[in-house]
């Protein structure tokens, strides 16, 4: 337990150092919502059921970002070596990277939702606590098969490159129930219909969560 | 199994498979009755859903691989499970040119978001990154279990693709491809075609692993002499 | 609505994807069996050489 906590709070502690990879999710988040804005600009007034799946996208876009940067900087510096090397056993490692990667995009999720709500001019209050829950659980869902497929990806010629290839197909089931929960959020008062997306990630979550536990080991082997 | 058996297998696979096709054409094209409602076109039916099921079995046949190379490393399981991912994006591709060219003169429309077709897109995705990850890596043991990590994934996913689809589906609806039942005069050549398709299937997979050994023979061959030098 | 192309053309497609698939099939056979010589004519010129000496 406390050698994921060592691993979480390493990457945790060089991320508040620099604050690199943070800042190039959050701003690649964002670029991409103007993008949006601009692409649906026709839609005006008729966009509000287009913004889950706007957030979503954009949420997997600086996702992907983060990751990329989770392992491509250890590989860069020879580090990789370095953490196979002590003690512990890879499944820490594992849950260490992924607890970082999510306090990272949960953190830029949050922004760049703050941000959503000034460009397409939304309201919401009493939304909040269920939007948190969504996107804490999707995250979760996308960082727990994420940081497996970018301990692989990394490793690979085309390095950093791959990683949205092999990830987008995978993480389909989060994108698709996310979406619809945000959509059931933001437009709908339907909260009772929650119950069936928010399932489907979790069961992804904790399936995903403990396949990229096992598997870990062999990926990293050298 | 020895070289002649084996070629004598294949040979026996060649011999049934040729009558065995003009069968399935057959039975598709001219046996079977002609439905109600879309008349000739529903023919397609039989060999698209009879590809869908074959490139299902090979995607089984390739977690099953992957999670034997895991536990034994033996190199032939990876053979096995790349032959396998192949031949269910073969197959998977048969399914996504028929499913549209069924569609349009029905629907009219190209592309129906129906759960066949789209689980059959997202499938063909999922496994042609296995076959770009495996492309990406040169060491043959870092790639085989790198891949049969990959393999676990794409196949774990698969039934979770699935429910999400069919559940987006429900609130998304659009025009069908699925026909519902099928009408029992209609079982006979379904049978039929699901029953070649799968026999295809095993003696394209077993080409494509020969060839694969071959392929890792030779591998192993160039670096040892190499090696030697 | 005449459908026949339409079907036609669907088992028209599964042909050629079937035959592309086994055309590639043969070829990297081809391929494969020329490399396999080509090495076995180096190991064999090396072990030439080697017992010349």
């Amino acid at each position: 337990m406390t050698k994921i906590w060592a691993v979480f709070r390493k990457d945790l502690l060089i991320e508040l150092r620099t604050k690199d990879t943070l800042n190039s999710m959050l701003f690649f988040g964002v670029v991409v919502l103007v993008i949006f804005s601009f692409a649906l600009a026709s839609l005006r007034e008729s966009i509000r059921p287009a913004v889950p799946g706007i957030l979503w996208v954009a949420f997997a876009f600086s996702g992907t970002l983060g990751l990329n940067r989770m392992f491509a900087s250890e590989k860069e510096n020879g580090c990789l070596q370095g953490l196979l090397m002590l003690p512990i056993d890879r499944g820490a490692i594992y849950f260490g990277k992924m607890l970082a990667a999510t306090v990272f995009m949960l953190i830029s999720e949050l922004i760049m939702f703050a941000v959503t709500l000034v460009f397409f001019n939304l309201t919401v209050w009493h939304e909040i606590p269920y939007l948190i829950l969504v996107f804490l659980i999707g995250t979760l869902g996308f960082t727990a098969v994420g940081t497996l497929l970018s301990a692989i990806a990394v490793n690979t010629k085309l390095r950093e490159v791959l990683l949205p290839l092999i990830l987008f197909p995978v993480i389909l089931p989060i994108l698709v129930n996310a979406v619809e929960a945000t959509n059931i959020i933001l437009n709908t008062s339907d909260y009772g219909a929650l119950r069936l997306p928010l399932t489907v990630m979790t069961v992804f979550t904790i399936v995903f969560g403990t396949i990229s536990y096992i598997l870990f080991d062999y990926v990293l082997e050298d | 199994m020895s070289r002649k058996i084996r070629s004598r297998f294949d040979t026996v696979l060649a011999i049934i498979l040729i009558p065995g096709m003009a069968l399935a054409l057959y039975m598709a094209l001219i046996q079977a009755p002609r439905e109600s409602t879309m008349g000739d076109l529903q023919r397609i039916f039989y060999f698209h859903v009879a590809a869908a099921i074959a490139g299902m079995t090979a995607f089984a046949i390739n977690f099953i691989c992957s999670i034997a190379y895991i536990a034994r490393r033996n190199r032939r399981w990876d053979s096995l499970a790349l032959s396998a991912a192949e031949l269910g994006v073969v197959y998977l591709m048969i399914v996504l040119i028929t499913g549209p060219i069924w569609a349009k003169p029905a629907w009219f429309v190209w592309w129906t978001w129906s759960p066949r077709l789209t689980l059959s897109l997202v499938l063909c995705l999922l496994y042609i990154s296995y076959l770009l990850i495996r492309n990406y890596i040169e060491d043959p043991e870092k790639r085989a279990l790198v891949s049969a990590a990959f393999g676990i994934i794409a196949f774990a996913d698969t039934p979770l693709v699935w429910f999400s689809i069919r559940w987006w589906r429900d609130h998304h609806p659009g025009p069908m491809l699925e026909t519902g039942g099928l009408a029992p005069s209609m079982r006979p050549a379904f049978y039929v075609c699901v029953a070649v398709f799968q026999v295809l299937m095993v003696f394209l997979l077993r080409r494509r692993y020969c060839l694969e050994t071959m392929r890792g023979d030779m591998e192993l061959l160039e670096r040892q002499s190499d090696a030697s030098r | 609505m005449n459908t026949m192309p339409y079907l036609f053309s669907a088992y028209l497609a599964i042909w050629i994807i079937l035959a592309i698939y086994l055309y590639s099939l043969w070829s990297r056979e081809k391929t494969l069996r020329e490399e396999v010589e080509r090495l076995k004519e180096r190991l064999e010129s090396r072990q030439a050489s080697a017992d010349h000496r």
